[in-house]
């Protein structure tokens, strides 16, 4: 099977290992993966502050990159639903780009939606060690559906144990342009975040966004904390 | 005669209609169910409503007095209704009532609460405005007591629910003043839902060309209040304990 | 109209994430509130599943609202019908003098008052006190606040940051009564205050929380029993409440009231549901005399002209949006600066009092979602905040536009850069030149940047990657390719 990575920006350009790490991780499910090098970001950052014009001019780009391929897929919550489900409202009055929206949509595969879902697998052959935690990402939880997927796939690795910590569909506080524009906010959110995975006794964190995982991490990094905060499929990269 | 229109109400509602994209009132009834259900339509509804009524009259009693007690109702019975007045009379002795109040719902002439009262040496009022008793003294008579005692229109399983209709001989402080509150309620005014007591309540009102009663409260309980520290604390307005009397 | 202090949104959390009283009441009735709700959804209820009776809630309220026009008149029909009399009210001032000439007419010293979001917003009880007359909030949360001298803190639990300690301290300032830590004590103590008011006072003023129209009958659905003695006890009663509040037919009542309180306190039902039709009949034993319904626009005319918006007029009032959100969970209910906070506030607030003073709110929510999960009618919240968003930053009218010359500069930047992989190319390199003076361990310690300098208060930035995901696969990830 073919399928097209959307690496996402955060990943492009600050997280090229989780990059690896999908690309590991799908052609040892033999996926043909491929990446339309002309990608860059689906435009969530202007949509999200508000910037239609910006983002509806990017969203296009991604657009005519992506709408040729027959699956994308993308290792974000946060990404896959601005293009499933917020594409839609980007372009509610543009009913051809809306169409190309839709179709686009359709095609669209967060990464373990996909595995999952699609190649139907939940045992990626992988081999990790230690108590792991998962975090569920917003959008991916609640604009997706998305939560028992990633959770599965978790305990698919062979040498981890999955300890759930309380309270794992709180939001992490991150929100993108929200974490800048209201920083104490955003870290007191984050603290109750922290205190939860402290509680599971986990000494990874596992996510499906790196949004999350930057906010998670630039924090854990800066209180020196033990914990780890990683990306799925850097976990189910693992052999 | 009905008040006046409001002077601004013509164009309060033009704005309305501009914002939703109108220019002029609609022509016709919006096509809502609820709504357009004519008279001959909600007869119909009824008669499923009571048939169900009639079918489920022992679930949903028993189903009150769970949901009733639920909502921490002391529930009592269902008992015969020769008993019942001792009953009222022992919940007021146990209550150490002096000043006792009550409404006039037909009940009251099946259970014959003022004479067990007396037995128990408590006089009962009818808190009722009358020739003697200005409205002003009913409010004061209320405020005194220690004890309210209603019938129902109605009690509702699914909520706990007493459904008391005040109307004349039935005044509105009676159940809401005094500290404790005593409802009796009749099997065959058990309903089992929310939706059937509404859907009766709109064949009334349609009935009764567009005749409603001027106030109905449901009560599922004590008064309660959770304003500090959400603590949850009985009895801050309302009557504090209250006793479901149910009759077979 | 009460004070709109919502520009002062980043200075009050803030003073709020600081405050500890504030932080110690959220932990605590936050999590009271989504428990007792989760476990009144997870009971037994209806044959209908809960989600099938937001929908259908939804459906009835867009009904409505769609139709606004035809229900008010059905309603004020109706009321008038009944013997009441019914007011449009424009905005807050209108509504308030509405009141007042209604008091100087029948004299009256003293009003009571169950809770009415309403009123707050019209700042009622300074109005009424600068007419001579006295209010006096006959809800015990809202009895609190008002000794107090403050504003609600959350829709459904108004002195939910006071604690038992500080309730006993107003009232013995207030009404001399001995210190007390007990709660039902001081319950008691309101109760005895509260009684004689009851038994005194002209007036009473309400909210209202559904208004029937076919049969003209206002809806009050509350606990403790002020609302029932505020609607039976003064010669008048003043319903107030907001034009969106009205729905079709009593039939359209149980689904409400079945999601209501679940959604609100977690109760199975309140303990009173209330429903007013008029003024007291002439052989009626006891009652208000005189009954007047104030249908109020105050603002609501703004969500009803944006299409996207007009669904914010379908809310409930519940609260559960407020206690399942994370920033509101922080902040609490002040920091948003006028009457209703968490994700309705960050909604409803600029639209009903101006874009711009309230510009801050639309952005005061990760977009979490939790919000429309928990939402009785199923109102997207997220979907109107980014709603918002785009209006504050490419609106129309200089009147609400709020973003910053700085911030489009950023999305400037942002879209030239992303606009073709070349120019991301292009903008990468760059931004490796600039990074390095910042760079410790592949981290950035400190942005020195305007706008984005808070992110690294508190956190690490990571580093743009020496290599870029793109860069990696034409290097060798990605399949071989032919010499160029």
């Amino acid at each position: 099977m073919q399928a097209a990575l959307c690496a996402t920006c955060l990943v492009d350009q600050f997280f090229p290992e989780v990059g690896e790490a999908v690309v590991t991780v799908l052609r040892r499910l033999d996926v043909d993966v491929t990446f339309p090098e002309e990608q860059t970001c689906c435009g969530q950052i202007a949509f999200n502050g508000g910037y239609r014009k910006e983002a509806a001019d990017v969203a296009r780009h991604f657009m005519d990159v992506f709408e040729n391929e027959r699956h994308v897929v993308v290792p974000s919550g946060s990404c896959a639903s601005m293009i499933k489900v917020y594409y839609r409202e980007l372009f509610r009055d543009d009913p051809d780009d809306l169409e190309r929206a839709l179709a686009l949509g359709e095609k669209t595969h967060e990464l373990t939606d996909f595995i999952v879902n699609v190649l139907e697998v939940t045992d990626v052959g992988s081999l990790a060690r230690g108590l792991v935690t998962y975090h569920d990402s917003c959008h991916l939880l609640r604009e997706l559906g998305i939560s028992a997927e990633p959770r599965s796939l978790i305990g698919g690795v062979s040498g981890v144990e999955l300890q759930e910590m309380p309270n794992a569909d709180a939001c992490c506080g991150f929100g993108g342009l929200f974490s800048v524009k209201f920083p104490e906010i955003s870290i007191a959110i984050l603290d109750e975040k922290l205190d939860a995975i402290r509680a599971s006794g986990a000494d990874t964190v596992v996510a499906n966004d790196c949004g999350c995982l930057m906010h998670m991490r630039g924090a854990i990094e800066r209180r020196g904390m033990s914990v780890r905060a990683i990306h799925i499929a850097e976990l189910l990269a693992g052999e | 005669m009905p008040a006046e229109e409001h002077p601004n109400k013509a164009a309060f509602l033009q704005r309305v209609r501009e914002a939703l994209g109108r220019s002029d009132p609609l022509l016709h009834m919006p096509d809502h169910p609820t709504l357009k259900a004519a008279l001959p339509r909600q007869e119909e509804k009824v008669r499923t409503v009571r048939a169900r009524i009639d079918v489920l009259r022992a679930q949903n009693l028993k189903k009150l007095a769970e949901t009733a007690t639920a909502a921490s109702w002391h529930v009592h019975g269902p008992i015969a209704v020769e008993e019942a007045a001792e009953v009222v009379a022992g919940i007021a002795s146990g209550l150490r009532a002096k000043h006792v109040v009550r409404s006039t719902e037909d009940v009251f002439r099946r259970v014959n609460v003022d004479s067990a009262l007396r037995r128990s040496g408590i006089s009962p009022t009818v808190l009722a405005a009358g020739r003697s008793r200005g409205r002003s003294a009913l409010k004061g008579l209320a405020f005194e007591a220690d004890l309210g005692i209603t019938g129902v229109s109605y009690a509702i399983a699914e909520t706990g629910t007493c459904v008391v209709t005040p109307r004349k001989g039935i005044a509105r402080l009676t159940s809401l003043a005094p500290p404790a509150y005593i409802a009796l309620v009749e099997a065959d005014q058990v309903l089992g839902n929310l939706d059937e007591y509404f859907a009766l309540t709109r064949l009334v009102y349609q009935k009764s060309r567009g005749r409603t009663p001027t106030y109905v409260n449901f009560i599922s309980g004590p008064s309660r209040t959770a304003d500090i520290e959400q603590t949850l604390t009985i009895g801050v307005h309302g009557p504090g304990v209250v006793h479901m009397v149910l009759i077979a | 109209m009460a004070q709109v202090k919502s520009a002062a949104f980043k200075k009050a959390s803030t003073r709020a994430l600081h405050d500890q009283g504030i932080q110690h009441a959220l932990n605590h009735v936050m999590n009271h509130f989504t428990e007792a709700r989760a476990s009144a959804i997870a009971a037994d209820y209806s044959d209908e599943s809960w989600d099938a009776m937001r929908t259908r809630a939804a459906a009835i309220k867009a009904h409505t609202i769609g139709n606004l026009d035809y229900y008010l008149d059905l309603a004020d029909r109706s009321i008038r019908r009944n013997g009441g009399h019914v007011h449009f009210a424009d905005d807050a001032a209108d509504a308030t003098r509405i009141v007042i000439d209604i008091a100087k007419r029948h004299d009256v010293k003293r009003a009571i008052k169950s809770k009415s979001m309403v009123s707050e917003e019209m700042g009622l009880n300074d109005a009424l006190k600068r007419a001579g007359i006295d209010p006096v909030e006959t809800d015990l949360g809202e009895y609190i606040i008002q000794l107090a001298g403050e504003t609600p803190f959350h829709i459904i639990a108004p002195a939910m940051h006071k604690t038992r300690e500080e309730v006993s301290d107003l009232f013995h300032d207030w009404l001399k009564s001995a210190p007390t830590s007990d709660i039902a004590r001081l319950c008691s103590i309101a109760r005895e205050a509260l009684r004689k008011h009851f038994e005194t006072a002209e007036m009473g003023i309400t909210g209202a929380n559904f208004v029937v129209a076919e049969t003209g009958t206002v809806v009050i659905v509350t606990n403790e029993g002020n609302g029932r003695m505020v609607t039976s006890t003064p010669r008048v009663h003043v319903a107030i409440c907001g034009m969106e509040k009205v729905l079709p037919a009593i039939e359209d009542l149980p689904v409400f009231l079945r999601l209501l309180p679940r959604s609100a306190t977690g109760q199975r039902t309140t303990s009173y549901t209330s429903f007013i039709s008029g003024p007291r009949g002439p052989s009626d034993e006891d009652g208000p005399e005189e009954f007047h319904l104030i249908f109020v626009d105050n603002g609501r005319l703004n969500l009803l002209k944006d299409e996207v918006l007009r669904e914010a007029l379908s809310c409930i009032r519940c609260g559960a949006c407020l206690n399942h959100c994370p920033v509101y969970r922080k902040v609490g209910g002040h920091a948003y600066g006028w009457v209703y906070s968490g994700p309705i506030g960050a909604v409803v607030t600029g639209p009903m009092t101006g874009m711009k003073q309230a510009a801050d709110l639309p952005f005061a929510s990760t977009l979490c979602g939790a919000c429309r999960d928990v939402c009785p009618v199923k109102i997207d919240l997220p979907k109107l905040l980014l709603h918002l968003r785009h209006r504050l930053a490419e609106g129309t009218g200089s009147g609400e536009r709020a973003g910053t010359w700085m911030e489009r500069l950023y999305i400037r930047r942002w879209h030239d850069a992303v606009k073709t992989r070349a120019a991301l190319d292009r903008s990468t390199r760059l931004g490796r030149l600039l990074q390095k003076p910042l760079v410790r361990r592949g981290k950035v310690r400190s942005l020195p940047l305007p706008v984005i300098s808070g992110w690294t208060k508190d956190r690490d930035f990571p580093a743009l990657a020496p290599k870029s995901f793109g860069e990696i696969w034409r290097d060798g990830l990605g399949p071989a390719r032919e010499p160029e």
